[in-house]
């Protein structure tokens, strides 16, 4: 588990409060991101894209610092390349997950990063790895991560089922990130996903205002009522 | 520590940090930079990019320049905006646009946006955070119209609408409530006016006028001044003052030119030859 | 170190004072006074309004500047003109500009360990008729002067008006000296370039200016005629007579 410790953060440093999520199903995985990027309390981006591309058939979910994120991924997607082109053939997901982990571990002192790798390769198929702050490698057959992700443990460990196929492990992803955004500050706007299968990969959108609905405090706060203004408002009078 | 060079390496010189950290701790506040605080906007449009910039460098409370460029030259085709340390925006921008026309050389093409949008950021990653520098970068190339952010770590965003500096949500909200997709270039360019003049009016650290650049895949239109709301209104009196207003406390009078006489010795001493 | 962390002791206290920019002045003259302040109040980068007045008439021969934290400014204002009211009824008449002087000292230095956080100026006609200024510190220390300028600007305004009204560092023609009040018209110019110029090259001073005008009993007003939008604000006829003048400054 990583939250992100905002004392940690450098002055005025981009952060990625996120929510973020992996699951691997019988074909491929699943993984997810919400889109927000905040500057203290303000949101620099609302529909950031943290899930990020480092080969054919691994992307990273990114949380923490931009900065540092962008940077391991990028040095990452680089060395897949020159690997690729030495060995002649694409790497494996675990590959990819050791190439960041060697990135985080090393250089744990300057880093805020917390990264989900996951993808399919030909020799394992599915899988997905957690990398959290200090620089361990763990594989999963699910992985959630940011400070969004500290409210949703619960429900990720009493709903995960083995042998799902690809529309359930969606449903799940999509269901996860929807209740962490609605808990965390730091999370929200859009849910970000992409399905990894040998095919391809595909990508999935759900804009903010068809986001998955749970409990909504109906019972206390009553049904949500729309006002609608009788007439536009007055402008204030202001004493000059 | 290491002893110093006799010989000055390229890049940073940090051959005063240690003694600029023992004045700072003996309490010697630290010279301050000139900084930008700026309001900077990048927005996309139907064939283009339009960039905005205000015109007005503080230190603290104090208007440095009231009418300084924030819009830096990266190639014909990319320019960049610039919030922040003023000397590091100057100096980073600079930098990479000498190194994109290097590249440009080297391969033989027209520089792309994202290249110079790496360079910066790769710069800016390594630094720290250090050089102040919070960009907006845009720019047409063989991709098309392109628009990032570069934040000071070295983190970059790519936007159809941003701002940057401290008058940044003054502007954003402008564009929040504003932009549309496929805006024709005088729209796009009214839209960033406003932006920059929400900037210039409700943030203290923008002011004077507005600068703006539109970048098309047939040229870049550099708009110098192109509003300005904020002419200074004609003085009440003139402050010119009478010859002789500031005093003569003590006069000398002393002799530059030197009398110099030459003299050609006849014959002269012969040469050793011994 | 602040990390976090629970390793040091760690003290957070409530900071009861925000500085809200802007600038006042002051000059005085031989049969009146001018006290002016510009109308923007700002917290940080942001303007909070662009029209919350500094400078107050307290009787018709008295007007007092607040500048500094602007709560602090309106309750300190409103507690002067309680205790002027409360003069009023016990005196039936307006308290002399000497003595509010002193009364604004006394409470000022009632707050010495919790100060208003403002500096105070006090502008208008003295009992024998002259023109008079009194500028005061946050915790009541007070000096009559010619002129005086205080605030975000005070660095920027205060060694002009020395160059300007008290003529430093500008010598006089050989066998003449330099005027000791200048006429109202030259004091006006003064101000409002002071205030514009400020507005130019200090980010809090700015939107509007106020500038109010205390001319002694009797003294003719043709040289406040030629000013737009002059408006009297006197409450009682055959005294001391007091203007305002409202303009227009840069809103950036």
């Amino acid at each position: 588990m990583q939250t992100v410790d905002m004392q940690q953060l450098k002055a005025g440093e981009v952060n990625l409060g996120t929510s973020i999520m992996a699951v691997q199903f019988k074909d491929g995985v699943v993984i997810g991101a919400d889109s927000r990027t905040t500057t203290g309390s303000y949101i620099a981006n609302r529909v950031t894209d943290k899930l990020t591309h480092v080969h054919d058939r691994i992307y990273c979910c990114r949380s923490g610092s931009a900065a540092d994120t962008q940077a391991v991924a990028d040095i990452v997607h680089y060395h897949l390349q020159i690997l690729t082109q030495q060995s002649g053939s694409a790497p494996t997901v675990a590959t990819a997950a050791n190439v960041f982990q060697k990135l985080c571990y090393q250089n744990k002192d300057g880093l805020m990063a917390g990264i989900i790798v996951a993808g399919w390769d030909k020799e394992i198929g599915p899988s997905v790895y957690n990398i959290p702050l200090g620089g361990g490698l763990f594989r999963q057959p699910w992985a959630i991560g940011g400070s969004g992700s500290t409210y949703v443990y619960g429900y990720c460990d009493a709903t995960f089922k083995d042998g799902w196929g690809k529309e359930e492990t969606i449903n799940f992803v999509k269901n996860t990130l929807a209740l962490a955004m609605s808990r965390d500050g730091s999370s929200g706007g859009v849910i970000r996903m992409c399905v990894i299968t040998e095919e391809g990969v595909e990508r999935l959108f759900v804009p903010g205002n068809e986001l998955p609905k749970f409990w909504e405090g109906e019972e206390v706060l009553g049904k949500p009522t729309k006002i609608i203004p009788e007439s536009p408002a007055a402008p204030m009078e202001v004493e000059a | 520590m290491a002893a110093t060079s006799a010989y000055n390496s390229p890049g940073f010189d940090f051959s005063n940090t240690y003694r600029n950290q023992f004045l700072a701790d003996r309490g010697v506040p630290l010279p301050k930079a000139t900084s930008t605080g700026t309001t900077i906007v990048g927005c996309l449009f139907k064939d283009g990019i339009v960039l905005g910039a205000d015109t007005r460098a503080t230190e603290g409370p104090i208007v440095a320049d009231k009418n300084c460029e924030k819009i830096h030259f990266i190639s014909d085709n990319i320019r960049c905006c610039g919030a922040g340390t003023a000397a590091d925006t100057e100096f980073t921008t600079a930098l990479i646009s000498s190194n994109i026309e290097m590249h440009a050389l080297t391969t033989g093409r027209k520089p792309r946006v994202v290249t110079a949008m790496t360079m910066l950021k790769q710069m800016l990653f390594r630094y720290q955070g250090n050089i102040g520098a919070a960009l907006v970068l845009g720019g047409v190339d063989i991709t098309g119209p392109q628009l990032f952010t570069i934040h000071p770590h070295g983190s970059t965003d790519k936007l159809p609408y941003v701002t940057m500096g401290s008058g940044s949500l003054a502007a954003m909200a402008i564009f929040e409530s504003q932009w549309k997709p496929d805006m024709e270039r005088e729209e796009a360019l009214h839209l960033v006016t406003l932006a920059i003049s929400a900037g210039i009016f409700n943030d203290l650290g923008s002011g004077s006028n507005v600068d703006a650049c539109v970048i098309t895949a047939s040229g870049t239109e550099m708009l110098r001044n192109f509003v300005k709301p904020n002419e200074r209104v004609e003085k009440e009196r003139r402050y010119v003052f009478r010859r002789g207003t500031t005093a003569i406390k003590e006069e000398k009078v002393r002799r530059w030119v030197v009398d110099e006489e030459e003299v050609t010795p006849v014959g002269g001493e012969e040469m050793d030859t011994s | 170190m602040p990390d976090g962390s629970f390793s040091h002791p760690q003290q957070r206290q409530f900071n009861p004072y925000t500085e809200n920019g802007g600038t006042i002045l002051a000059i005085a003259g031989k049969d009146f006074s001018v006290i002016a302040g510009d109308t923007r109040q700002s917290e940080g980068y942001s303007i909070q309004t662009r029209y919350a007045p500094k400078v107050f008439r307290l009787t018709d021969r008295a007007v007092l500047a607040v500048n500094g934290f602007a709560a602090d400014g309106n309750m300190f204002v409103k507690k002067v003109q309680q205790r002027l009211e409360w003069y009023r009824h016990a005196h039936a008449k307006d308290m002399p500009l000497g003595a509010i002087a002193r009364l604004i000292q006394t409470m000022l230095y009632g707050r010495r360990f919790f100060p208003y956080y403002v500096y105070n100026i006090l502008g208008g006609i003295e009992e024998d008729g002259t023109g008079a200024v009194y500028s005061f510190d946050p915790v009541g220390s007070y000096e009559r002067e010619a002129c005086r300028a205080a605030g975000a600007a005070q660095s920027l305004v205060q060694p002009f008006l020395d160059n300007q009204i008290y003529f430093k560092n500008q010598q006089a023609p050989a066998g003449q000296s330099h005027p000791l009040h200048l006429p109202l018209s030259d004091v006006l110019a003064i101000v409002i370039d002071s205030f514009t110029s400020a507005t130019e090259r200090h980010i809090e001073v700015g939107d509007g200016l106020e500038i109010y005008v205390v001319l002694t009993k009797g003294r003719p007003t043709q040289d406040l005629e030629g000013y737009r939008g002059v408006k009297e604000l006197t409450t009682r006829p055959d005294g001391d007579r007091v203007f305002l003048i409202q303009r227009e400054l840069k809103k950036d």
